[in-house]
């Protein structure tokens, strides 16, 4: 009813207005800035994890069971025929590959060491690892003359640089893998180093070798292979585009599963969980802060209109009047200061946007981008934060002024 | 009888000691009446006003306003009938400052829903009673004592109630601006047919007055009741 008197109280105190503004607006900020970044960040982890893992993979329940003993899980040659049917028909996969895993022995002249073996089919359309080759390592020069697998060269291999440092392999060198048949016999081959690869993890480094398909089905002396792993045309459209798979999987009688790439990427969700946490700690924090700061000004600026405040009282202005007007002016605080602090996060953030910062993680190829996602989507939930703490902050000083007592309100300077 | 009182009496309580401010006061007043309570400081005249203007609870007794008995009135009544009833002028004036002139008149109006034509009717033409017409767009902080003093004589009367009280009105005035405001005041009841309630304890005030009271240690006596030629002030 009364807007004009909320506004103009508002600004009557410009330095305490302020002050509020200032808390209000760069507690916003901050949350909008620190959400474009996890936004943004989240994105690229999204991208290289279903670059890792593609957008979904097909296999036996008893692969995902990790009920691997006597080799049951493998897809044989006419089942992987109905499923490549059934992708080659999907409207939304663009690309699909193969892929076979064998543990075994790496062996040197000199040393030994378990590897993890993937089998897969080289220049893929859906998931290559080539581009993971070293070509510019500072300390070992020698691998830099690595290149990745080609369907035409049967024997050779991709090894991390872990490896490569323990069993002393560089591009060109040979060493001889032993692995176990599917019918339970040992078989050797040998194996060339066509290039050294790096991961994010040192770990994985040491442990695992990308061989083509066809040397991995020679070597466990089977036809089948472990899983099929799918590339969809859209990130989101994943899941909508596995069920539909799934779907059609079931209506062919396979006994196949999928898993998307959230479901096997354990790190993601665990960085998502990270972040989710982070990110609500944060919201937390600051909406104390700002409810706590706010709650301070606005009993002090309402305390200085105690005499006020008992005048309309006493002309005949209800309790709930009173409390409207204030809580109104209030709303305008967290209103204007909320939406400040989304302007002053948005410079701020293409300031620092504009700056092109970027580190490289530990084992990335290329330095990873640090921007902030200052998308409209990300605004609306610090604007909803800082408002709605503004407003619980205003309740217990509205509260407390429009229960003042009129004729003590009145005895006051 | 717009306003009656019964045995009303005020006991402060401060810590475990028992104030009594007013002692059993029976008293009333007619329409157009124009009284002034006069009496030293201390003597109770606040919390006398206090009462019959429903801002503070009385101990004992009855506050009639047009005959309606107020003690069992819920807070929001008493809003109600302050607003609708009661005319109110305060000692150090009481303007909102952050609103004009005009808005400070308008503000009762607001509170009672009168349309926007006939806010404007009703405040210039206040306004224009007091003498500060030209002077509707100025903010509290842009006038002078006699000048805010008319803003909230204006104020008090825009909702034509039938009875102003007023505390003091003249005590933060120099004598002469107290005069005028007084002839004011004096002026308004005669135009208005509105009953005013002046306490004070300025002497120069009780001139104006039709009938004066005599206040003392919460005690009213009735003095003579007299006209003076106010115009003449
Ligand atoms: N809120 C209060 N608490 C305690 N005593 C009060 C209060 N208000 C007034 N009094 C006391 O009541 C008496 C009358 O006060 P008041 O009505 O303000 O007198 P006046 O307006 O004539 O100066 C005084 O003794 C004063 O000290
Ligand atoms: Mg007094």
């Amino acid at each position: 009813m009364l807007w004009h008197i909320p506004l103009r109280n508002l600004f009557r105190n410009r330095r305490r207005t302020l002050l509020g503004l200032a808390i209000i607006a760069l507690g916003t900020a901050m949350v909008y800035a620190v959400l474009g970044y996890v936004d943004f960040t989240m994105y690229n982890i999204r991208l290289g994890t279903v670059k890792q893992y593609g957008n979904f993979q097909i296999a036996s329940p008893l692969l995902w069971d990790e009920k691997t003993e006597k080799f049951a899980y493998l897809i044989q040659p006419d089942t992987l025929a109905k499923v490549e049917q059934i992708l080659s028909k999907e409207p939304g996969v663009v690309a699909y590959t193969k892929q076979l895993n064998f543990s075994g022995l790496a062996t040197t002249p000199n040393k030994t060491k378990v590897v993890r073996a993937t089998a897969l089919e080289p220049n893929n359309r859906a998931l290559d690892y080539n581009d993971l080759v070293v070509t510019d390592d500072k300390e070992h020069k020698e691998w830099n003359v690595g290149k990745g697998l080609d369907p035409a060269d049967q024997g050779k291999v991709l090894i991390g640089r872990t490896l490569a440092k323990e069993l002393q392999l560089k591009p060109g060198d040979f060493f001889s893998v032993t692995a176990t048949t599917v019918d339970g016999a040992y078989n050797v081959g040998p194996l060339r180093v066509a290039g050294v690869f790096r991961l994010n993890n040192e770990v994985a480094e040491g442990q695992l070798i990308f061989v083509p398909i066809a040397y991995g089905k020679t070597l466990m002396n089977t036809e089948g292979v472990a899983k099929i792993i799918v590339k969809v045309n859209n990130l989101d459209d994943s899941v909508r585009v596995a069920s539909s798979v799934q779907e059609k999987l079931r209506a062919a009688g396979l006994e196949l599963e999928i898993r998307t790439w959230e479901q096997l990427a354990e790190f993601y969700r665990q960085i998502k969980g990270f972040f989710g946490a982070l990110f609500g700690f944060l919201m937390l924090s600051v909406s104390v802060l700002v409810f706590f700061i706010v709650m301070q000004v606005l009993t002090l600026a309402f305390l200085e209109r105690t005499r006020e405040v008992g005048t309309i009282r006493a002309i005949g202005t209800k309790r709930s009047q009173v409390f409207s007007m204030f809580f109104m002016e209030s709303v305008m605080l967290g209103v204007f200061g909320s939406f400040t602090g989304l302007v002053l996060g948005w410079l701020l953030g293409q300031g620092f946007n504009a700056l092109g910062i970027g580190w490289t993680p530990p084992g990335a190829i290329a330095p990873v981008p640090v921007r902030l996602s200052l998308t409209l989507g990300n605004a609306w939930l610090p604007f909803i934060v800082s408002a709605i703490a503004t407003l619980l902050s205003s309740l217990y000083p509205v509260t407390r002024t429009a229960r003042i007592t009129i004729v003590d309100a009145l005895r006051t300077a | 009888m717009i306003l009656e009182t019964q045995r009303l009496s005020k006991v402060y309580s401060v810590g475990q000691e028992k104030i009594p401010a007013l002692r059993g006061v029976d008293f009333h007043a007619s329409a157009g009446d124009f009284i002034v309570i006069n009496g030293p400081s201390g003597s109770g005249k606040s919390t006398f006003l206090n009462l019959i203007a429903c801002v503070d609870r009385h101990s004992e007794g009855e506050v009639l306003i047009e005959g309606q008995a107020t003690s069992k009135l819920s807070e929001n009544q008493l809003a109600e009938l302050r607003k609708r009833k009661i005319g109110l002028v305060f000692q150090s004036f009481n303007l909102i400052p952050v609103l004009s002139a005009y808005e400070n008149v308008e503000y009762p109006l607001l509170l009672l829903g009168v349309n926007s034509s006939e806010r404007q009717r009703r405040v210039m033409g206040l306004l224009e009673e007091v003498g500060i017409k030209d002077l509707a767009k100025r903010r509290p902080d842009e006038l002078s004592g006699g000048q805010r003093q008319r803003v909230a004589i204006a104020r008090s009367l825009v909702t034509e109630p039938k009875l102003v009280l007023a505390d003091e009105p003249t005590a933060n005035l120099d004598s002469e601006t107290g005069k005028q405001v007084m002839s004011i005041m004096r002026r308004l009841n005669e135009d208005h047919k509105v009953a005013f309630l002046v306490v004070t304890h300025d002497p120069v005030v009780t001139q104006y007055a039709e009938r004066t009271v005599k206040i003392r240690d919460g005690q009213l006596t009735e003095e003579n009741s007299h006209v003076v030629a106010y115009s003449a002030a």
